[in-house]
């Protein structure tokens, strides 16, 4: 139990926790104290100098975002002093910020553009200074304009400490001081695992998406392409804040709305995410009643975290899942099993993958194997963001658009397919068919809650049948160490596993919160996009992958059986190690 | 054999030396009164009283006679020599004295040598400390010292220690801070370097306070010698028992470890140098929390500049009590200034908190080189701000200081003379601190740059009224919005020199002129027909061939060629070149 | 070396004090060295040596009259200690011959602003 401090803001007398700090406690009192710097997400790095706050009696001006609220503190959060200094500061970071903002991939969603129209600053107080730095895009997924930087910092500390991934640092100071790899490389050389937080985490247009929009217009406009589409979990809950909902679920109109855009076909990935579940359970009863390969099994749904693994957890390669993940087993499947069923040129057919992820748009090309259906599985990969632009461009009235069904053999999903969107859903997917798989039984209670949730390392025992399941959940790559630690340790000294299967994905929250998702995500945001997939889950009549009747027709006609010979070539990939640092 | 030495020294700054004169005509009277075996006289080069006429000083009786002239040689000889009177008219008695308490040692012992330290009573504190102080003691003892930090801030040092050393914690740091780094201070380089036993003492003295079992010492690496010599001086104290475990057969253990400084003035903020000991990015944090209560890895940390450690052991030996005498009512204690600038005798002084800045630069540095007349005096770097002539009496202390527009800052003081602009001034230190801002925040960062472009833009010529204005608007947002110190302060060269010499920015903005002649886009050099000798040394000397003309019809400087570089007024034997 | 007791330290302390023997010290800080004390600290070593004198040369900190550097402290019975500034090998030369030998001390060299 915390003491209670008792402190004025604006005259108001409030009581809060010891520790809050005066941009929390003002809240309180109706007061949203303006700040570039800090985000929810993170610790205040205390750089912008704008949310500046004066204590009665003091002549010292105290930054509120990191300066905790004390017994008796008399705390004014604007006056004509302040506000004019906020001002000042405002009109400094302009001074040393490009005014290209028409131009800006954040146009109208600027944190800086915001406090600029906010403060009405009309005019450049102080003369322009621009430093001529290069854009980096050599990612392929998320591009860094050093020029737009403001310094906030927020970037560094995702990279750092959310995701521990350290691509990104500070390089030079003062005037000179920027964002880049290490060593001044560029990112593709780096560390980086594209994971996009970096963007996502961005007030400004310093880190973006790269836009790939005009690919898919220009395969939308072309007679010769057959455009298929599908749809990630993660997006269908987090479309609607673009258009002003919060926590509900658009499937439906995003069906129809793919159709207006001109797809031809309409697909969705958490179909799947049923096959990935049908192969990745069978792996698992086969490690766990076989013993070919070792436990525990690891998912690799997430394309950053397979990245990083391949970079810093090498000795861990055995334990991963071969299973490719859902975007590209349906690229996969569209281009041979879809296409040979509807007799259509796999070459002809253009397969769009709508992600909140920026990592995917590097996936595609990441290595051989996801050419395996002969063509480039997914042509391209937008981000829920860009599909927003695409949506406003096309002129659709998203808000009366009605609902639509998901064309046929790669579409219907069960309620175990769309929760991967959510940290911990693929693990709670996957236990609901491994037993079946180990015990011939199906669950009389399907939901397992002990791997819902944001907390970062989630650890809980299942049983299946007579066998006690230790599992692991981790979200946000910072939080993976102290998982793979006592892998790693227990492997190193010969000891019993500390876990039979562990689920990860790189992003905070899961890719209900990842990095091609709508800006200025929270934990409250990143809860409500989850409760709204694990609705959907929850009104399905099948809740679980190896019940899916389209499933079921998949292998009996395609596939063959989950592990056979077409599910290892199509759907299954190798990992190898990969250097740090490129040289 | 001689019994007593007469040391002669003629002061006057506005006549010829006279020395000589007077040392022969003494000679010539203690020889006729038949002294001259017994008395030996000496010119010297510097008898550390200024301005006052011919002084002469007796040793060993250490007797100052000033504006004695040739007619007080009988009765200075008469009634001083012989029969050890003294005279009461001729007496100088000096106003201000240095009061060497840090520098005690500093000239006088080995600073290699651990048993020289020893022997002028060093690490008697330390035993002090151990065997009957104890900690709750020691830290009332520093408490009742008023000892404030020397490093600039003047935080009272019992309360740093004493939140340390509640803080519940097994692992705990201290921290000598040595990343001394403000242009023209080197006080800390010096005493690192002339008593380094002094810190180190100190330093275990305060690590025995918090109960912390690990120090580092945090020193630029620019100054090599000061390294080491710590390192020398570390390495005697663990051979001695003095580090390590058990120290002086007590049960208190420390290690003290060196850790060199990268070169960043930032780094010498307490937040930003923990990050560089941990081997991050040295910028600052946000505080609280602070140091104290949660430092290097977290720990609590207690960060003590060099000088305030230098003091720790003489106040154990002499009492907290007897060090409170010293000084102010709210700044006790000694400061050590490094004197630089356009003063006589550049150099480090000790004096007591409470001596005027007159009594510094006037009577124990001579007053400037030049002999013209001081305009004003600059303390604190960076972070300080220029103190006018007419404020000179102001007493030393911290307090005064920021009322003044500036602060004791480190100790840094540099003396200007009419020949330094108010403009060129702050634009040298806000370049300083634009080159050194760690970049981390916005106010800082771009702040800072921005001033110095106006600052630029003025010295240039080609300022607007309005640029005043936006100079002090820039101000107040660095002095409230900075994260940390340097930013905070780094503009307060340019408000006091806008407080106190608006007039000087205003000749450069409006009359484009500068008084002193140091901004060179404003100043004009033209030949002064009457003077002119023809020589043409300057035309020779020009770079850039703007003076023309010959012998018979005289030179004239083309404006539009010249590019200030003032060679022709250098080289002028016959001051016909006119700088305006 | 054995680790201190309090109570060697308090010997060390005593049985130090009162050695008065003739001595030199050299500042050899940074100013000092930047200024020439290596070289005259050298001088006098070789030059006591040469010319067979009883006096000890010792190095010593700042003591805080940099714009008199290199500074070094002459001590010989009979005369008053005192401080010679800007001491080149020819200002030595004068303090070895005059001061120490001839115990007359040197006119125009001494610095006296720390008595």
């Amino acid at each position: 139990m915390k003491k209670i401090i008792q402190a004025k803001i604006n005259g108001i007398l409030l009581r809060v926790e010891e520790g809050t700090t005066i941009l929390e406690a003002a809240k309180r009192v109706q007061i949203k104290i303006p700040t570039l710097c800090k985000h929810p997400d993170l610790p205040p790095s205390a750089s912008c100098g704008i949310c500046i706050v004066k204590n009665k009696g003091s002549h010292k001006m105290l930054r509120s975002c990191c300066t905790p609220l004390e017994e008796g503190m008399d705390i004014i959060t604007h006056d004509p002093e302040i506000v004019e200094i906020r001002r000042t500061v405002i009109e400094l970071i302009l001074s040393n910020h490009p005014n290209d903002c028409l131009k800006c991939a954040r146009n109208n969603e600027c944190e800086l553009q915001k406090l600029t129209a906010d403060f009405g600053i009309k005019e450049e107080s102080f003369p322009q200074f621009l430093r001529d730095l290069p854009i980096d895009r050599s990612t392929k997924a998320v591009d860094l304009d050093p020029k737009k930087c403001i310094l906030c910092g927020r970037c560094v500390h995702v990279c750092q400490e959310l995701q521990d991934v350290w691509a990104l640092s500070f390089l030079e100071r003062g005037m000179k001081t920027r964002i880049s790899p290490a060593g001044d490389i560029q990112l593709a050389d780096s560390p980086c695992v594209r994971c996009g937080q970096c963007s996502a985490h961005c007030p400004t247009g310093a880190f973006v998406e790269q836009d790939h929009t005009a690919q898919a217009w220009k395969a939308l406009q072309d007679p010769d392409k057959y455009c298929v589409v599908q749809i990630a979990p993660a997006v269908r809950v987090s479309i609607g804040e673009a258009f002003g909902y919060t926590g509900k679920n658009f499937t439906k109109k995003l069906y129809a709305l793919l159709r207006r855009l001109g797809f031809n076909a309409v697909f969705d990935t958490s179909f799947a995410a049923d096959v990935t579940i049908m192969e990745e359970a069978s792996e698992f009863e086969d490690r766990l009643l076989h013993g070919r390969r070792p436990l525990p099994l690891i998912t690799t749904c997430c394309p950053s975290w397979v990245d990083f693994m391949e970079k810093f957890y090498t000795d861990m390669i055995d334990h991963f899942s071969s299973c490719k993940s859902p975007h590209e087993i349906l690229g996969v499947l569209s281009k041979t099993y879809y296409a040979e069923k509807n007799k259509i040129d796999p070459s002809k057919i253009f397969m769009v993958s709508i992600m909140p992820c920026t990592s995917k748009k590097y996936e595609i090309t990441r290595n051989d194997e996801m050419f395996a259906s002969g063509y480039q599985d997914i042509d391209t990969v937008l981000c829920t963001r860009e599909l927003v632009r695409m949506i406003k461009q096309a002129g659709i009235d998203f808000d009366s658009l009605p609902d639509e069904e998901c064309d046929s053999i790669l579409g219907e999903y069960a309620g175990s397919g769309v929760i991967f969107g959510a940290t911990g859903g693929v693990m709670e997917a996957a236990l609901r068919t491994a037993h079946y798989f180990v015990t011939g039984k199906e669950l009389k209670k399907v939901e397992f809650e002990n791997v819902r949730g944001l907390k970062g390392v989630k650890e809980t025992e299942i049983e299946i049948g007579a066998k006690k399941l230790k599992i692991a959940v981790a979200h946000g790559l910072g939080n993976v160490e102290y998982i793979l630690n006592k892998v790693r340790e227990a492997k190193n000294n010969g000891k019993e596993m500390p876990y039979h299967f562990i689920e990860v994905m790189a992003c905070p929250g899961g890719c209900v919160g990842g990095g091609g998702q709508p800006y200025m995500v929270t934990d409250e945001l990143r809860i409500k996009r989850a409760q709204a997939l694990y609705q959907d889950d929850d009104q399905k009549q099948v809740r679980c992958s190896h019940q899916n009747p389209y499933i079921k027709r998949l292998y009996k006609e395609f596939l063959g059986k989950p592990l056979g010979e077409k599910s290892e070539k199509l759907l299954h990939v190798h990992y190898k190690a990969r250097p740090v640092y490129v040289k | 054999m001689y019994t007593k030495v007469i040391l002669v020294k003629d002061t006057d700054l506005k006549r010829e030396d006279k020395t000589r004169e007077f040392y022969t005509h003494l000679l010539d009277y203690l020889r006729g009164s038949n002294l001259h075996s017994q008395i030996q006289v000496v010119r010297v080069a510097d008898i550390g009283v200024y301005d006052k006429g011919l002084v002469i000083k007796i040793l060993p009786d250490k007797i100052i006679y000033c504006n004695v002239q040739d007619s007080d040689i009988k009765r200075i000889v008469d009634s001083t020599l012989d029969q050890g009177k003294i005279i009461e008219d001729l007496v100088f008695k000096l106003k201000a004295k240095q009061h060497r308490l840090v520098l005690r040692n500093c000239g006088k012992i080995n600073p290699e040598s651990i048993e020289e330290y020893i022997a002028c009573g060093g690490y008697l504190g330390l035993k002090k400390v151990l065997g009957e102080l104890g900690q709750q003691k020691l830290i009332e003892e520093i408490k009742l010292s008023g000892i404030r930090g020397r490093g600039g801030a003047g935080y009272p040092t019992w309360m740093k220690w004493n939140f340390a050393r509640e803080a519940a914690s097994t692992e705990k740091f201290v921290i000598c801070n040595a990343d001394e780094g403000d242009p023209g201070a080197y006080m800390d380089r010096s005493i690192l370097e002339g008593d380094p036993h002094s810190v180190v003492e100190g330093l275990i003295i305060a690590a025995f306070a918090i109960g912390a079992p690990k120090g580092y010492f945090y020193i630029r690496a620019e100054y090599p010698l000061a390294v080491e010599r710590i390192h020398k001086a570390i390495k005697q104290a663990y051979d001695f028992g003095l580090l390590g475990q058990n120290i002086l057969g007590s049960s208190f253990n420390l290690d003290i470890e060196i850790r060199l400084g990268a070169g960043a003035f930032v780094c010498g903020e307490e937040t930003a140098l923990i990050s560089s000991i941990e081997g991050k990015r040295g910028t600052p944090h946000p505080r609280p929390p602070y140091p104290s209560v949660k430092g290097l890895w977290g720990k609590p940390t207690v960060i003590n500049n060099v000088e305030t450690l230098a003091n720790i052991p003489v106040i154990i030996s002499n009492g907290g009590k007897w060090f409170s005498q010293i000084g102010t009512q709210a700044s006790k204690g000694t400061k050590v200034f490094a004197v630089t600038g356009k003063v006589k005798n550049s150099g480090l002084v000790e004096i007591a908190m409470g001596a005027t800045l007159r009594e510094i630069v006037m009577d124990i540095c001579g007053g400037t080189l030049s002999g013209k007349p001081i305009k004003a005096v600059q303390t604190g770097g960076p972070s300080g701000g220029v103190i006018p002539e007419a404020l000179l009496d102001t007493p030393v202390d911290y307090e005064n200081l920021q009322k003044l527009g500036s602060i004791m800052g480190s100790g840094g003081m540099i003396v200007m003379d009419e020949d330094d602009c108010m403009v060129d001034i702050p634009k040298f230190y806000l370049g300083f601190c634009v080159e050194e801002s760690c970049g981390k925040c916005a106010p800082c960062r771009i702040g800072g740059f921005q001033m110095l472009g106006y600052l630029k833009k003025i010295s240039e010529g080609k300022g607007v009224a309005d640029d005043l204005g936006q100079l002090r608007r820039l101000s107040l947002a660095m002095q409230k919005a900075s994260l940390c110190g340097l930013g905070q302060t780094a503009s307060n060269p340019v408000l006091s020199t806008l407080k106190y010499f608006e007039h000087e920015y205003n000749e450069h903005i409006l009359n484009k002129r500068c008084p002193a002649g140091k901004c060179s886009n404003l100043v004009t050099y033209e030949i002064v027909e009457d003077k002119c000798k023809r020589c043409g040394l300057c035309v020779i000397n020009c770079p850039v061939q703007a003076i023309s003309g010959g012998k018979e019809e005289g030179y004239l400087i083309a404006q539009e060629k010249c590019i200030k570089c003032g060679r022709c007024f250098d080289v002028c034997k016959f001051k016909a070149i006119s700088k305006k | 070396m054995n680790k201190l007791t309090p109570h060697d330290l308090e010997k060390m302390h005593q049985a130090s004090s009162g050695a008065s023997k003739d001595w030199i010290k050299v500042g050899m800080s940074s100013c000092g060295i930047a200024a020439g004390a290596d070289d005259v600290f050298n001088f006098f070593i070789e030059e006591v040596k040469k010319r067979n004198l009883q006096i000890e040369i010792k190095k010593c900190g700042c003591a805080g009259a940099c714009y008199a550097e290199p500074l070094v402290e002459v001590s010989v019975a009979g005369l008053p200690p005192v401080v010679y500034g800007a001491v080149n090998k020819e200002v030595a030369t004068k303090i070895l011959e005059k001061h120490v030998i001839s115990k007359m001390l040197v006119n125009d060299c001494i610095f006296e602003v720390l008595g």
